[in-house]
Formats: structure tokens, C-alpha cells, sequence
């Protein structure tokens, strides 16, 4: 769950990114993020992975209240978000097996569950005879499910995927997005930030469109796509 | 932690070392270097306080008395001598003994020169024996002004320049320590942001899948474990090889030992351990921490 109670925050240099925002995204969810660029969608993201902390109000993520969180809490919170970003952030010396594995081992996960759970979540994104590859190997929308399943290997609570077809040839963001509704109908709340105004229309389901540091518009519409509405 | 992540960490570690291997070499010589300066001035400052005590202990000051003083005055010297807090030993030596001494010296060819010689020609004399040999100028001058001394003799020449050296040495290394240090620093400091740098991505990565502080920093302190091991490792070779060098040259250049006798310098042997457990623990308090605090300076978890 992610909710914002009258939340501002103005960057260092003056720059104010967002103003008394309030918004909440309930857990299971699944909410798409639109915005012209420097409407505050960045500054959304941040806040919630705590890079940065809130001039004013408060964010809670999932139990957090990040306002108060300690220090050496914020791995902790971190553990209950999976993020996604349009340029994937692979490492190119590692296979996608362990690209996936990667974000275990820095967890100190034990090594049999790590053997266990990789092959599983790369066979939910469908790139079980690719665990081999390469990253530089792999097609954008191929490394872009790389990334999801390791955002999705730690099970967490949140999946924030920060404009995940921005690098993806347009017929792939299709399945991009798919597979992000798939793992929302398995509980996961996701926030999908995007400028890609056909998918939203395509899909449909809860925009939150981010305009100037406030939030212009937040409901439900429709998709063309009846069948992915749950 | 589990083992098999401790393992992990470990093998980053080496790989960070080998990844960023031109800038893990610099900090190898920077602190390798640094070890054995001061490596080399502890065992030179141990070695000429050796030598200024073998010095010491054999070292005496001949007090000469004048020829025309009355016996009380000198049994009054000696007596003042003796309460001299920088005088551990006073032994009257007679004007007959000296002579007799000075003759023994000589062969039967060499005595046939001393026939012409009827008279004793050598005056009474105090040897007495100082306890600090850096106070020895100060103890020869207050014994000087004593009544019924004519002159004081002491051998002080090799000894004040053997505590000079130590001073300067002293002094010298200590500030191209500190220097080395500043440097040693700066080296790790750089070759650790470099090794961020090369690491960026798995840094951003692990943030984002909420690795902990400790994970992200291990891998740098192992990098500068190993360069403390490996300097440390190396310095002790280098030591090991130049001493022996130094000390063979000292107990078998007949001159060296006409001035310092056998025993001048420390074996290595004795000393062996110590230097080792030293720049180990130096060597590895030095890197370790050094890249400790340029991780955590650079590395924004």
C-alpha cells in the first residue's frame, strides 16, 4: 500500500516537484502513473524507495511510515518493493539466471532457496532457455522481463515499474504490460509510471495523471481491452 | 551472516581487486612503501640505541686529576663524583697503575723505546662510568669545574653523533610518514571511487533490492584486507632481505666490528615476529580503513 497525506517536496535547488500531494494506491491495485516529463512522476518514485524524504506530509509505503523510518530500516522497506526502470539496468557480465539471482545473494537469501526460486520466476516471465544469455544478447522487451523477474524474485508486496516499454519495440510493451497485469492478479500492487497514452487506453483500469507537481486527474476509465479488467 | 554469503562477499571482494588491478597495484606500492619507512626507521632507532648502549656500557670518563693536589682534596673528588646523579661508578686509578697498565700493552721490541723514560710521566686519575650517555656533555662539564681536576677525558665524540643520527632519523622518518600517510590516503581513497565507479551498477542494483549497508561495504574492506596482507607480506620480505644484507655486513667488516663490537646490532631472528605482527597490523589497519572510510564517503547507500 502507498499513500500520501499532503505531501511537498521542493529539491535543494529550489524546484518545487510536487505540492500537497494526497494519494493512495491500495494493496492488489493496479494503478498506471501518467504526466508530462517534470510533472513529478520521478519525484513520486523517489519518495517511495526513500531516496529522497518529503519536505512536508507524510508517505507510508507498506507499512512504513518514511518520514520516521530509521536508517538502517530502508533496506528493510526496499525488500517489499520491486522496481523496474525503462533502461532495464542489467549487469552485462552476469547470465540472466544470475542477473536474478543477483538480488537475492546481496539479500543474504540461503543459497537452496536461491537454487529453487530463480528458475521459477525466470519461467513466469517465459525466458527459461534464455537463463543462460546474456543480457547484450537479448532483445529489449527479452531484457526488460529479465529485470521483472528480478524485481519479482524477493516476493515483494510493491512493484514499481518506471516507464518499462520506454526501450521496448511498441508490439512488446503489449507483453510487457500483460505480464505486470499477470503478477497484479496474483496480489502484487503495481504502479506503472508510462507515456505511452495507447497503452493506457488500451488496458485501462485506475490513471493517475501528474500534472506540475499536483494530481490533475485519478479515476477508473475503461480499456479497450475488456478482458484484462478484473 | 550465512557462509555461503560471507563466501560471496569474499569473492567480490577479488574480483574488485583484479577488476580495478592498476589502482589496487598503486595502493599495493603506497602502502608497501609506507610500511617498510617506517619499518626501517623503528629498526634503525632500535639498532643506534643498541649501539649507543653498547657504548654506554663500556663507556668511561677519565677524570684527571691535577699533579699538586693535596690527597684530601682528592678523596673530596671522589666523593663528589660519586654523588653526581648521572654517575653510576667511580674507581680511583693511581698514577703507578696507569703506568703499569700502558706498558702491558706493549712488546718486549716496543718497551726498549721507554727506557729513556725514568720518570712516570701519567697523573692520577677517577674513571668513572655515566648512566645517560645523551647527558654525558652536560656530567663532563659540571665534573670539569670540580676542585683538584685538571682535565676530563671522555669519548663522547661517536657517541653524541650516534644520538644526533638517531634525533635527525628520528625526526626525518617521522615526517615522511606522516607525508606517506596523507598520500597513502589519498591512494586508497582513490583507487576505492574508482572501484565504486566500477561497480556502480551492482551499488544501484543492490540499493534498490534493499541489500544492507554491510553488503554493499564488505566487498571494499576485503579489497583493502587483501592489499594490507599483501603489502604487509611484501614490506616483510623486503626487511627480511635488506637487513640480513646490513647485518652481514656489520659482523663481518673488521672495521664495523672494531667500532661496535658483535653484538651491535639486533639479529633478525629476535625480531622477526614482531616486525611481522607489526606491519601486518599496520598494514592492514591502514588499507582497510582507508577504504572503509572512501567507501562510505563515496558511496551513498
Amino acid at each position: 500500500m502507498v499513500e500520501f497525506k499532503g505531501v511537498s517536496y521542493t529539491y535543494p535547488t529550489g524546484q518545487h516537484a510536487l505540492n500537497r500531494v494526497n494519494l493512495k494506491i491500495d494493496d492488489g491495485e493496479f494503478a498506471f502513473v501518467v504526466g508530462a516529463n517534470g510533472a513529478g512522476k520521478s519525484t513520486l518514485i523517489k519518495l517511495i524507495l526513500r531516496e529522497i524524504t518529503a519536505t512536508e506530509g507524510d508517505v507510508i509505503v507498506n507499512g512504513f511510515d518514511l518520514s520516521k523510518i530509521k536508517q538502517r530500516k530502508i533496506p528493510k522497506l526496499r525488500r517489499t518493493i520491486g522496481v523496474v526502470f525503462q533502461d532495464f539496468r542489467l549487469i552485462p557480465n552476469l547470465t540472466v539466471y544470475d542477473n536474478v539471482a543477483f538480488a537475492l545473494r546481496v539479500i543474504d537469501a540461503p543459497t537452496r532457496y536461491i537454487r529453487t526460486r530463480v528458475p521459477y520466476v525466470i519461467s513466469l516471465v517465459g525466458l527459461t532457455n534464455k537463463a543462460k544469455s546474456y543480457p547484450n544478447d537479448l532483445s529489449g522487451g527479452e531484457q526488460q522481463r529479465v529485470a521483472l523477474a528480478r524485481a519479482l524474485v524477493n516476493d515483494p508486496q510493491l512493484i514499481i515499474a518506471d516507464e518499462p516499454t520506454g526501450n521496448v519495440d511498441p508490439a512488446r510493451s503489449f507483453e510487457i504490460v500483460d505480464l505486470l497485469k499477470a503478477i497484479n492478479a496474483c496480489g502484487t500492487t503495481v504502479m506503472m509510471v508510462t507515456h505511452q497514452h495507447e497503452l493506457v487506453k488500451y488496458f485501462g483500469g485506475r490513471i493517475i495523471n501528474i500534472n506540475s507537481g499536483t494530481i490533475a486527474f485519478d479515476e477508473v476509465i475503461g480499456g479497450a481491452d475488456e478482458s484484462q479488467q478484473l | 551472516m550465512r557462509v555461503s554469503s560471507f563466501k560471496y562477499l569474499v569473492k567480490q571482494g577479488f574480483a574488485g581487486l583484479w577488476y580495478n588491478r592498476i589502482n589496487s597495484f598503486a595502493s599495493l606500492c603506497v602502502v608497501t612503501i609506507s610500511l617498510m619507512m617506517v619499518g626501517i626507521s623503528v629498526l634503525l632507532s632500535m639498532n643506534i640505541n643498541r649501539m649507543i648502549g653498547s657504548i654506554e656500557s663500556r663507556n668511561e670518563v677519565i677524570v684527571v686529576i691535577s699533579d699538586n693536589a693535596p690527597e684530601n682534596n682528592v678523596n673530596l673528588l671522589g666523593e663528589e663524583l660519586a654523588k653526581n646523579p648521572n654517575v653510576s661508578e667511580v674507581n680511583f686509578h693511581s698514577r703507578d697503575e696507569a703506568w703499569q697498565d700502558l706498558l702491558s700493552t706493549f712488546s718486549e721490541e716496543e718497551l726498549q723505546d721507554f727506557r729513556y723514560i725514568t720518570e712516570n710521566p701519567l697523573p692520577d686519575c677517577y674513571r668513572i662510568r655515566v648512566k645517560d650517555i645523551d647527558e654525558l656533555s652536560k656530567t663532563v662539564s659540571q665534573i670539569s669545574t670540580l676542585e683538584a681536576v685538571d682535565s676530563v677525558q671522555s669519548p663522547d665524540d661517536f657517541a653524541s653523533i650516534l644520538v644526533g643520527i638517531r634525533n635527525v632519523t628520528t625526526l626525518l622518518f617521522t615526517a615522511v610518514i606522516i607525508a606517506l600517510l596523507v598520500v597513502c590516503f589519498i591512494i586508497i581513497s582513490n583507487t576505492t571511487k574508482t572501484s565504486v565507479y566500477a561497480r556502480r551498477r551492482e551499488i544501484n542494483i543492490m540499493r534498490y533490492v534493499g541489500a544492507s549497508k554491510p553488503f554493499i561495504e564488505i566487498p571494499f574492506f576485503v579489497e583493502g584486507l587483501i592489499i594490507g596482507i599483501l603489502s604487509a607480506a611484501i614490506s616483510f620480505g623486503i626487511t627480511w632481505f635488506a637487513y640480513h644484507e646490513v647485518f652481514s655486513m656489520f659482523s663481518t667488516d673488521v672495521s664495523m666490528l672494531s667500532i661496535f663490537g658483535f653484538k651491535a646490532l639486533i639479529p633478525f631472528d629476535e625480531i622477526a615476529v614482531k616486525t611481522a605482527v607489526a606491519y601486518l597490523v599496520v598494514g592492514v589497519l591502514l588499507s582497510s580503513l582507508g577504504t572503509v572510510i572512501a567507501a562510505r564517503k563515496h558511496l551513498k547507500v
